[in-house]
């Protein structure tokens, strides 16, 4: 169990580290954003005295030790439009992201564990097809289409809830359904075909023949089984969820940290934007190795592995 | 906010149909809260730190500047009086007098030199410095005088100072400055209360305005960068001003519980020719052949419902020395078709044209419009849209070439033309000796009747030159409540004093 916790942390340094240096130079490949903070008006002089100042005439592996050296100790450095700590914002706004994200999430598991177990025992009736539509439906619908599709019937329309911000639960609601429909739908139809393939297994039949009630059958010893392959999906849904956020905050006025990386980068806040990549990386990382290790207690045969 | 109180209420089984007047009563119940809905949150809340529009919005409502400017785009007093000029380089401003900022220090020709002294400093990096650098200094004349030193004759002063120059809103001395990023202290008709970063600002009235308490009570500005949202919360009773809607939102929000306001922007649509490479475009019967080729007229009419403003030079109509009498080239495509001809273009040639896209409103649809009216004549355009952060590494190297469609804004000549035209400057691509010494001597001239002469005279050669076409002002547009009383401005500045609900 050591040896395999140690590969994975140490692949996981590897990769937040490389995702360092990608968002360093991808963000510079665009020019510095010298000219994009001064009026349209301003001479060259002035341009060249404000690099200066900001040090972006410096040589660029000149500026990527400095960013290293100074993201290891946790420094992001200051944000160039805010003048505040970068990482700081970020932080500012992660509980917003996260309240949304896990609210998401809930909403999901909520609605796709029961379908998924409930189409899975009824597979091919009626129950299964209408749950096997919906899940589609979920999936293929573009989260900026939902979430201006629920604005314009809950919002404008019936006047139920409010179109945007961050506030009490009415303005939860609609952003929580648009980002957990895709999630939804992925839990439900990967819980649903596991489910499947547990349930027709041998020591399923076994346990059927033993004369054990059907619920203990299916809620104890089928899904125990079939949670894997789903627990490595929610896991990566997390990711996904709080990458989805970006545009679900977006378009509901959400002040959460996808709205601040979007405003960074369309206002090249170099030093906004790295703080938010890095964070994002090691967050998803982090999630990635929970769900590994929850696999290892899960499932005994990985951790010899 | 009231509305969500009622929500769970209105949740609980109302009918549909009984929830628009039930919202109705709850905006009125917000009292005098005016809930503005804009692209960006603020960024700081120190004036001088910025070089953002909305964040501009934010300040205009907290801090003053020396000179303010009204509907008409005229310059009246705001926390100066009056003021002259002694000689050629020196402004004299007289203060009003028992203003107060909102901490209670005395606002006098200390807080005016401490304010310019601050932003002028380089290693502050007011990032709208540019805007007040040819002020030398300013020097105190005694506590209600001021003067504004300038190197040369300075005719723009009043453009330097008035709330579009961002760094130029006055702020308190003292330790009031050190914390104005989040705890702005100005002299302005709203008190700071509350930022809650990307979601609101939230601020006051105050009572003791020196223009007379305002109407609002409250003042809240929203960042909502989703248009389609914007409006929702606009219908929905969420905010009473929205901003930057587009030609096709305004059918359906005229009417009902919403109206829409309309007013051309003083910012320029153009069309400028890189003259300094060896291209067609260095033959001024191509630049007028141009001129004739494209009907801005039909695309004003189809892309932009006829609204904005048709200008027939690059200055806003109401800008100074602009000559109603002036006239655009018409539109005349056999014109320009003999023009190039002349000119030895009879098969047409290729050009690039380089710009941004999808910034201002309707910019694309109006250059791919212009594009296929000069394909029409034979002339074929490559066009180039650029991303804004390589845009101005191109620019930063003059590389930008062919048609360029850059935009700009500016309500004097100096203001556009000198930057645009002069030699050598920065954004010129045009080089002409005799427009060159005008455009100076325009800026060098202090009376304003010599200088519309002088201006009126470069407005002949560039007419005739060419180096631009000239298109329009496209209009600013705002989504309000039907019941608010409120006027949009050229320069797209949210002014708040005198905003009230009827």
């Amino acid at each position: 169990m050591l040896a395999f916790l140690v590969t994975r942390l140490l692949h996981a340094v590897g990769v937040v580290f490389g995702v360092a240096v990608a968002v360093f130079f991808l963000i510079r490949l665009g020019g510095d954003p010298t000219a994009l903070f001064l009026p349209p008006e301003a001479t060259l002089e002035e341009i060249q005295r404000v690099r200066h100042l900001m040090g972006f005439d410096r040589p660029l592996p000149l500026q990527f030790l400095d960013f290293l050296g100074n993201a290891l100790r946790g420094d992001f450095g200051l944000s160039l439009r805010y003048e505040q700590p970068a990482m700081g914002l970020v932080l500012e706004r992660l509980p917003a992201t996260l309240e949304l994200s896990a609210a998401a999430l809930a909403l999901s598991l909520a609605i796709a564990v029961p379908l998924g177990i409930l189409t899975a025992v009824q597979r091919g009736r009626v129950a299964d097809r209408a749950g096997l539509l919906f899940s589609l439906v979920g999936q293929s619908f573009p989260v900026f289409w939902l979430a201006i599709m629920l604005i314009l019937l809950l919002s404008e329309t019936w006047q139920l809830l409010p179109p945007s911000g961050r506030g009490g639960w009415q303005n939860l609601v609609m952003p929580a359904m648009a980002l957990a429909a895709y999630s939804t739908a992925i839990i439900t139809r990967l819980l649903r075909s596991s489910m499947i393939e547990v349930l027709q297994s041998d020591y399923i039949r076994t346990a059927r023949s033993k004369g054990l009630a059907s619920g203990t059958v299916i809620f104890v010893h089928a899904l125990r089984n079939a949670a894997i392959p789903t627990i490595t999906v929610v896991g990566l849904q997390v990711g996904a969820l709080l990458g989805g956020a970006v545009i679900t905050e977006e378009i509901f006025a959400w002040p959460g940290i996808g709205r601040l990386a979007i405003q960074s980068i369309t206002n090249r806040d170099f030093t906004v934007v790295q703080a938010f990549v890095v964070f994002m990386a090691v967050l998803i990382v982090s999630i990635n190795l929970l769900v590994d290790i929850l696999y290892a207690l899960l499932d005994p045969r990985i951790r010899r592995r | 906010m009231k509305r969500r109180d009622f929500a769970p209420l209105l949740g609980s089984g109302l009918a549909a149909s009984m929830l628009a007047p039930g919202s109705r009563v709850a905006a009125q119940a917000q009292g005098r809260t005016l809930v503005i809905a804009q692209q960006n949150d603020a960024l700081t809340m120190d004036p001088a730190r910025h070089s953002a529009f909305p964040t501009a919005n934010v300040m205009f409502a907290i801090y003053d500047g020396l000179v303010t400017m009204d509907e008409k785009g005229e310059f009246k007093p705001a926390l100066a009086l009056s003021w002259s000029n002694p000689d050629p380089t020196t402004w004299r401003f007289v203060l009003r007098q028992g203003v107060k900022f909102h901490n209670g220090q005395d606002f006098d020709a200390n807080a005016v030199k401490f304010t310019f002294d601050r932003a002028l400093n380089p290693e502050f990096r007011a990032p709208y410095r540019s805007r007040i650098a040819a002020i030398r200094s300013v020097q105190v004349v005694d506590r209600h005088t001021v003067d504004f030193k300038t190197a040369a004759p300075f005719p723009t002063m009043l453009f330097s100072l008035y709330e579009a120059s961002f760094a130029a809103m006055i702020v308190p001395p003292g330790e009031a400055a050190e914390k104005l990023a989040a705890t702005p202290v100005g002299t302005g008709p709203f008190r700071f209360v509350e930022w809650r970063r990307d979601d609101r600002v939230v601020l006051e009235a105050n009572p003791d305005y020196w223009g007379g308490r305002p109407a609002m009570d409250r003042v809240i500005f929203r960042p909502i960068r989703e248009p389609r949202t914007r409006i929702a919360e606009l219908r929905s009773g969420g905010a009473h001003i929205v901003a930057d809607i587009t030609p096709e939102d305004m059918p359906g929000l005229q009417g009902g519980s919403t109206k829409v306001a309309n007013i051309a922007s003083e910012f320029l649509y153009f069309f400028h020719f890189d003259t300094t490479r060896d291209t067609p475009l260095k033959d001024r019967r191509v630049r007028q052949a141009i001129n004739h080729a494209i009907d801005v007229d039909a695309i004003q009419r189809a892309l932009l419902g006829g609204l904005g403003q048709r200008i027939a030079t690059v200055l806003p109509t109401d800008a100074f020395a602009y000559d109603p009498a002036w006239k655009p080239y018409p539109y005349d495509p056999a014109r320009a078709r003999a023009l190039l001809a002349e000119a030895g273009y009879a098969d047409g040639f290729t050009i690039p044209l380089t710009s941004r896209r999808g910034r201002y409103l309707k910019d694309f649809e109006i250059m791919e419009a212009s594009i296929g009216y000069l394909r029409r004549v034979g002339i074929r355009v490559n066009a180039n849209y650029l991303e804004p952060g390589v845009w101005a590494q191109v620019s930063e190297r003059k590389g930008r070439e062919g048609l360029i469609f850059g935009g700009w804004s500016g309500r004097d000549p100096d203001l556009v033309w000198y930057p645009l035209l002069v030699t050598g400057q920065y954004q010129s691509y045009y080089s002409n000796p005799q427009l060159d010494a005008l455009l100076q001597q325009g800026r060098s001239t202090i009376d304003p009747a010599e200088r519309r002469r002088i201006y009126a005279q470069a407005r002949e050669i560039i007419h005739e030159d060419a180096p631009f076409l000239p298109m329009l002002q496209p209009p600013l547009l705002y989504g309000l409540a039907a019941n608010l009383d409120w006027a949009p401005r050229t320069d797209g500045m949210i002014n708040l004093r005198q905003a009230r609900f009827t």
